[in-house]
């Protein structure tokens, strides 16, 4: 799979818990890429990602700055 | 015609351009002959403690067709009596009264030293000093030069020395054989330096003869470092010109060297904080009537941008210096193959296939005919195969729309730092 292929779908599952209404918790960084959580704010549901993308790590990175800034 | 006029912590040239203190400057014939050539000022070969020069001197790497690409010496300072030298310079000032001449000084790390030949340079009227804190070669085994040069104590002490008895601009030349070049820049500025100039020499060795193992050059089947300039130490000068230049704490005048050998380089030197520049290398390569070129191209160059100072370009791509970590992660380039122009030679696609991100491919036209395509998903804005094609125009680089805000790898980190027990309320 290309590397383009693989961005897609890390993308793809981080828009989905995104979508559904999850921020996210933690993010911890390894050898491997990252392990994101995701949690629902109304629900005490925790989702966990590992990303190992260099692009969906940049994409992931940019969409929590912007969660930031909103709250 | 725009002004060329410089001004370097008070020393006046008519033009940024003078020759480096090397063996161009040796002598009054030859500073004369260079100002009648239009050199805005010269910085005479360095005068100081006696030494005595081996035979075999120079070697230079030529590279793909171009000779003099680098340049390699194992010269020492100027082997000439003090007092012919003085006598020289007062000459040559006395004829060309409105030019630069600035005497390149290097004697032990000894305040009484230091103090003696500064007082005897400045009484034959040298518009400023420059202390070479920078040959690598034969000074640095004696305490001298770049060993002086690569401790920042010695390099603010000796500025100190000096500056207490000088009555002209004292420029301090860096060795660019050191970690960072800013230490010794701000140890400089601290022992009071008026200006800066950089870099001089790197360590290097130019090359080992495969039939007699000798070293290039020998001195009777020995050999020992010399000091690499040229074209190819321009990207290395460049940078820490622009490292000093962007430094905090490194507040003065810089003189621009390393490699500049036409106009165009000066004004990247000058865009990147040098006020004046100073030239060898080409000098020795060309002829001191390569001047002519850099003066005809930089008027012409200032003219076209409508600017009426070459003053007025110093320092000013500075600020789009930065840190890697205040680069924009989220901005994408894409390499884009004009076939019009395209030779298909496939150098573009060897180069990405076997070394870079695999994102060429060879097809084949509804006409049988062979095309190169970028896979431009694919592709991560490298630039090699750009590098590496041999016909202009045939690649270009484009800008790919944004998806993403600005993003820095270090608005990045504070971000994750500060997620980690980020703001998420959850309630059942």
């Amino acid at each position: 799979m290309s590397d383009y292929q693989q961005y897609l779908e890390e993308r793809d599952k981080i828009d989905y818990f995104i979508q559904k209404g999850y921020l996210i918790s933690n993010v911890k960084e390894h050898l491997n890429g990252a392990t994101v959580d995701f949690v629902h704010p109304n629900r005490k549901v925790t989702e966990t990602l590992l990303i190992g993308n260099a692009n969906a790590r940049k994409y992931f990175s940019s969409l929590l700055i912007q969660q930031k800034q909103r709250t | 015609m725009a002004d060329l006029r410089i001004n370097l912590a008070g020393i006046q040239s008519p033009n940024p351009f003078w020759l480096a203190s090397a063996p161009p400057t040796n002598s009054g014939y030859q500073v004369q002959r260079a100002f009648e050539a239009g050199w805005g000022g010269a910085v005479w070969k360095t005068l100081g403690d006696p030494i005595l020069n081996v035979s075999s001197r120079f070697a230079a790497l030529s590279f793909n067709g171009q000779r003099v690409a680098g340049f390699n010496n194992i010269e020492l300072i100027s082997d000439r009596p003090l007092d012919v030298n003085l006598k020289e310079i007062y000459e040559t000032k006395k004829k060309f009264p409105n030019h630069a001449i600035i005497a390149s000084l290097m004697v032990e790390p000894k305040q009484e030293k230091w103090h003696e030949i500064v007082k005897r340079v400045e009484d034959v009227g040298v518009d400023g000093l420059e202390l070479n804190f920078g040959c690598p070669h034969g000074m640095a085994e004696r305490g001298m030069g770049a060993a002086s040069g690569q401790v920042p104590a010695l390099v603010e002490k000796q500025t100190y020395w000096v500056k207490e008895v000088a009555k002209t601009p004292v420029i301090v030349k860096l060795t660019p054989n050191i970690t960072d070049i800013t230490a010794t820049a701000e140890a400089a500025c601290n022992g009071g330096a008026d200006a800066i100039s950089l870099i001089n020499t790197i360590n290097s060795l130019m090359g080992v003869d495969l039939d007699t193992w000798n070293t290039i050059p020998h001195v009777a089947g020995k050999g020992a470092h010399g000091g690499y300039c040229g074209p190819a130490v321009k990207p290395i000068a460049l940078n820490m010109v622009a490292e000093c230049a962007r430094h905090p704490n490194v507040n003065v005048p810089i003189s621009g060297i390393g490699g500049i050998s036409n106009w165009k380089d000066a004004v990247e030197f000058m865009l990147m904080g040098a006020t004046g520049v100073q030239v060898c290398t080409a000098a020795m390569h060309h002829g001191f009537r390569i001047v002519e070129d850099m003066i005809e191209g930089l008027s012409n160059y200032l003219d076209s941008k409508g600017i009426v100072s070459v003053s007025d370009i110093v320092g000013k791509s500075v600020p789009k210096y930065s840190d890697w970590g205040d680069l924009d992660l989220n901005y994408n380039i894409v390499a884009r193959i004009n076939t019009d122009v395209c030779i298909n030679c496939n150098k573009c696609h060897i180069a990405c296939e076997d070394t870079s991100h695999q994102c060429i491919d060879m097809l084949t036209d509804a006409n049988g005919k062979s095309y190169l395509k970028v896979r431009e998903e694919d592709c991560v804005g490298c630039n090699l195969c750009s590098i590496v094609c041999p016909v202009d125009g045939a690649i270009d680089m484009i800008e790919v729309p944004r998806e993403l805000p600005p993003m820095t790898w270090n608005e990045r980190q504070a971000a994750l730092n500060g997620s980690l027990t980020c703001n998420v309320d959850v309630t059942n």
